[in-house]
């Protein structure tokens, strides 16, 4: 699905647009919560109402600066906001304002794991500022356009990267790794459903690599990480489609249609993009103090692909697994409080990207158990007082109620018997059950032994310690 | 009853007798209701405390419509006061009615309004200037002792210069623009309108001052006025060679001569200067306004606010383009289409940057002069008297050309001021001074000398 | 003429403006003219020596991210032309298409 066609190249640049996670908008002080009733967090600035003008939110400025510090961007510590003109019921005043000429960032990089080509550097040409238009709804009344007005001034980054990837794989694994930066640094949650991320693409073809770029066209509405790969190769395909019948590419703007898994032209925009863009003469210039720059960079905290890469060296994992487990910040923090608990690394991770996150994915994302207590329960396995299966049991329990892992354990009767008169009565109960399979056993099938130590647990009722049967029952089939 | 309602009923019943002025847009039942409501409410401690203030109809307040002159928010009321407008209210005055303006403040006549021309108080042929025009004919009639206006390239004085008051522009970034209904806001200051300098001068003082809620308001405390001075030894004020054409208005010369011999006889020191990029300064304005104009303006759609369109639309754009080719007079819609222009994708380097550099050089004119000893600049505030209203309707550049004198302040963001110098034929006219960034206070000492001793009502 | 009727036409377009046929002369003469006129400025030499003029403050101030609404004194509902359920209404795009710019579907 991901592999281009023969015979053609498949070239790919993306804008994303990620709200910035602060309390208030961009140039108002109302309220940049999402879900809250429609138009209830508005204001004479974020309405376009006469005589309002534009104040630059501090955080806002703060986090633009601590991405473009994390996609290891140029920063221009002198930039411009700049009105991009265009008329659309929910920008209310007729224009956003953004940066043009000169943007808070250029000349960044971001590298990821293509599905194709291994690690690819994506070039991250410029970051800038902008605010958010608001929301138009237009099938929740008949033949009309209804707009809400909340979202109209939330702080936006626009990030533009290069004609870099080479497939809609690529351009999937690009995004996935600029949502866990982005994430990590706190800058934004990213959420592509919910719209604090947003994706547009930009999507040519051509025969080979050395020749010039092919006519692009525009794909937008594409709203989850799956749907950036069926949307990229349908308009791949469609625009292949279109060369090899002879027709050229016509500049457009395409939209995903999820529900019917196509792309289709948006009707053209008569005399779109001529946006005048010019400085906007109610903000001076934007000038960020050094002593941000120096505290973004010395806060930034390690970064994803940094934090893999220790991962792997500190704790002697694979990459895979430590791809995972730095998923997300929360999930890496959690795994290395369980280590930092005393728990071994590797057993660690089992539990951590078995138990706890198959848990966590039916809980909101909440690691339930104590980091902690995840450590307590993996010595109490690796001490041999309980069973791996015991220990998922009390693992649950925890996870449900909480609790001291040996106490739970005790309750349930999951201790595991390492006393060797009971051990002894369980083999000899065992193999006075199974006596054809005894002598088989002596006969020479020692291949028996696996059913044997099952026998045992079976006796057992699961508490004894499966490590310490094979020895005992050796010995006794031996005799 | 309180002396603040006593002096408000005056102030209702003045301005009432002056309805053929067609100088305030407010209904008179409902402006008399209003004042008298304010000065129940009006703190008496406040320094301008039953100060009756009319408003030009582009500055929000939430007693009345804020029209701006335009059938396209012919009965907008704003859910908010201009910062101006609260500050005025916290000194005790009263908010004597939204006066009538050239619509958007685009004119230099009030004859662009959407709701009638204003009369000129003396000569009802004429115009009283523009775009502030009501209020500078409301305060030179006696109906109120001031009043805001707002300028963008010379909207306060020109209007002062025609109906014989004072007008003073302050620095751009003195006096807050939240609440101003922008037109071109690289250019747009709240101005003030007084019978006397004094009069002017103090409400600048409460008006003035940083304000959070506008970026481009400087982090200053309110102006501070200075005392009327003896004598203005020590200064030194500069006549721009540029200002006094051959064909400069003979009448209006005689009175600018008087006046500099006045100057003079008050102890300062006059010389010539240039300002060698005067000349551009009228196309440079007439580019660098409509273009922010256009941008400004296109909060104006009829989706939230204002006038809509009526009748069937079959979509939005439909709505767009009917409510604003119908709320918008002719003077708007060329602005806002040149604007347009001069920004659009293959002439924004031509024109806009191109002006903006020229801007930059006639900035510099001003600095130059100013860092070389020159204290403050005199010149005519406009080359004419009152024009005869319809007499520059025709072609508007012709209109354009009346504010060669004023414009040059706006695009430099310098203060200004106008007070009456004398009369041509009976019509007023205004000496200007112009100061460097923030020097307000060296300006209205001279403003004040010159007040006390040059015969503005005498013939030139 | 500096500038032609379907010049003004696409101008007036951008910028969301009905111009009907009759006053369309009339205004491309007056655009023409004042065009002209502006463009005197092509006399003026380039001015790279000269500082770029901002009027006003040199740089942005910022506001603390504390939620701080400057007050309305009345809510949407009562300015709007048309308003219902909370929102503000419009005729349904419909020569637009479905796509704003920054904007999207719910």
């Amino acid at each position: 699905m991901t592999a281009s066609p023969s015979g053609w190249e498949t070239v790919i640049g993306l804008e994303t647009h990620v709200q910035l996670s602060t309390r208030t908008k961009m140039f108002c002080g109302c309220s940049a919560a999402f879900g809250d009733p429609p138009n209830t967090n508005v204001c004479p600035v974020c309405l376009g109402l006469p005589g309002a003008l534009p104040v630059p939110n501090e955080q806002a400025l703060k986090l633009a600066l601590r991405g473009a510090l994390a996609l290891q961007c140029t920063v221009h510590a002198r930039s411009v906001f700049a009105r991009k003109n265009y008329f659309y019921p929910d920008l209310p005043k007729g224009y956003q304002i953004s940066q043009f000429e000169e943007p808070l960032a250029t000349g960044g990089t971001l590298g990821f794991f293509s599905p194709e080509r291994g690690f690819v550097m994506a070039s991250i040409v410029r970051l800038h500022v902008e605010e958010d238009a608001g929301k138009s709804l237009h099938d929740r009344y008949p033949r009309t356009t209804a707009v809400d007005l909340n979202r109209s001034g939330v702080p936006l980054v626009e990030i533009v990267t290069g004609p870099d990837f080479r497939s809609p794989g690529e351009a999937r694994a690009y995004l996935l790794e600029l949502k866990h930066l982005l994430e990590y640094a706190r800058i934004s949650d990213c959420d592509l459903e919910k719209g604090s991320l947003r994706v547009d693409a930009n999507v040519s073809v051509r025969r080979t690599a050395g020749d010039p770029l092919g006519t692009k066209t525009e794909v937008k509405n594409i709203n989850s990480f799956a749907f950036v790969e069926k949307a990229l190769g349908l308009e791949r395909d469609r625009q292949i489609a279109e060369l090899e019948g002879g027709r050229p590419i016509v500049q457009a703007t395409m939209l995903y249609d999820s529900k019917a898994n196509a792309v289709r032209h948006q009707r053209t925009k008569e005399h779109s993009h001529d946006y005048r863009y010019f400085p906007d003469p109610d903000l001076p210039p934007l000038v960020l103090p050094a002593e941000w720059i120096d505290e973004q960079r010395a806060t930034l905290p390690e970064l994803p692909a940094a934090k893999r890469e220790r991962f792997v060296a500190q704790y002697g994992l694979p990459r895979q697994d430590a791809a995972v487990l730095t998923h997300t910040r929360a999930v890496a923090d959690y795994y290395e409080g369980v280590v930092h608990a005393g728990a071994d690394p590797k057993p660690a991770a089992n539990w951590v990207m078995g138990e706890a996150l198959a848990d966590a994915k039916d809980h909101h994302d909440t690691l339930r158990v104590p980091a902690a207590t995840l450590a307590e329960l993996i010595a109490l396995v690796k001490g041999g007082t309980l069973s791996h299966q015991a220990a998922k049991k009390v693992f649950g329990e925890i996870a449900a109620k909480g609790g001291d892992p040996r106490v739970i354990a005790e309750a349930l009767g999951l201790i595991q018997v390492a006393d060797a008169g009971a051990l002894s009565a369980w083999v000899d109960q065992a193999l006075a059950a199974s006596p054809a399979e005894v002598s088989r056993y002596r006969a020479g099938e020692t291949k028996l032994l696996a059913f044997f130590v099952g026998q045992v647990m079976k006796a057992s009722r699961g508490k004894a310690d499966p490590k310490l049967i094979p020895a005992v029952l050796q010995e006794k089939l031996s005799r | 009853m309180s002396d603040a309602v006593a002096g408000a009923r005056s102030a209702a019943d003045r301005i009432s007798k002056l309805r053929r002025l067609n100088a305030v847009l407010t209904k008179q039942t409902e402006l008399r209701k209003a004042l008298v409501a304010q000065a129940d409410a009006a703190r008496p401690t406040g320094v301008l405390y039953g100060m009756p203030v009319a408003v030009k109809a582009n500055i929000c307040t939430l007693e009345f419509q804020t029209s701006c002159g335009s059938r396209i928010l012919e009965d907008y009321r704003s859910p908010y006061d201009a910062t101006a407008v609260a500050r005025l209210k916290e000194a005790g005055a009263l908010i004597a009615g939204a006066t009538n303006c050239d619509e958007f403040a685009m004119g230099s006549s009030t004859e662009h309004s959407a709701f009638g021309r204003t009369i000129h108080p003396i000569d009802k042929t004429r115009v009283p200037g523009g775009s502030s025009g009501g209020s500078a004919a409301l305060v030179a009639a006696g109906a109120v002792p001031a009043a805001l206006g707002s300028e963008t390239g010379g909207s306060v004085r020109q209007p002062a210069s025609f109906c014989g008051v004072v007008g003073i522009k302050p620095t751009y970034g003195r006096v807050s623009r939240y609440g101003l209904v922008a037109f071109g806001s690289s250019l747009d200051q709240i101005g003030v309108f007084g019978r006397s300098v004094h009069d002017a001068a103090r409400v600048l003082s409460v008006i003035s001052g940083r304000d959070p809620r506008d970026n481009t308001c400087e982090d200053r405390d309110p102006l501070r006025l200075p005392t009327v001075p003896e004598n203005l030894d020590g200064f030194v004020i500069g006549v721009p060679k540029e200002y006094f054409p051959p064909d400069l208005d003979p009448g209006v010369r005689r009175a600018c001569d008087r006046a500099i011999r006045i100057l003079r006889e008050l102890g300062a020191a006059v010389r010539e200067v240039s300002l060698p990029h005067t000349p551009y300064a009228v196309p440079t304005y007439y580019i660098i306004a409509p273009a922010e104009a256009s941008s400004n303006l296109a909060r104006f759609d009829g989706v939230r606010y204002g006038v809509r369109a009526e009748g069937p639309l079959p979509d939005v754009r439909a709505l767009y383009r009917e409510t604003r080719g119908a709320g918008f007079g002719a003077e708007v819609r060329r602005r806002i289409l040149i604007g347009t222009y001069v920004l659009s994708s293959g002439y924004y380097d031509a024109y806009y940057r191109k002006a903006q550099q020229v801007r930059a050089l006639i900035a510099q004119d001003f600095r130059n002069v100013f860092d070389r000893g020159v204290d403050l600049l005199f010149t005519p505030t406009t080359p004419t008297p009152a024009f005869k209203a319809g007499a520059k309707l025709a072609d508007p550049v012709q209109m354009y050309l009346s504010d060669i004198f004023v414009c040059t302040a706006n695009l430099a963001g310098l203060p200004a001021l106008s007070l009456p110098i004398g009369r041509v034929k009976g019509l007023p006219i205004g000496g200007q001074l112009m100061g460097p960034h923030f020097l307000e206070d060296e300006m209205l000492e001279a403003a004040y000398a010159l007040e006390r001793a040059v015969p503005a009502t005498e013939e030139a | 003429m500096s500038v032609s009727s379907e010049e003004v036409l696409r101008i007036a377009q951008l910028a969301e403006l009905h111009v009907d046929e009759e006053s369309l002369p009339e205004l491309v003469a007056q655009m023409s003219r004042i065009l002209d006129y502006v463009a005197q400025l092509r006399a003026v030499g380039p001015a790279e020596h000269v500082k770029p003029f901002i009027p006003g403050p040199d740089t942005i101030r910022f506001r603390p991210d504390e939620v701080n609404p400057w007050p309305l004194a009345f809510g949407p509902d009562k300015m709007a032309p048309a308003f219902k359920g909370g929102f503000f209404l419009v005729p349904r795009l419909g020569a637009f298409g479905d796509e704003g710019e920054a904007g999207e579907e719910a």
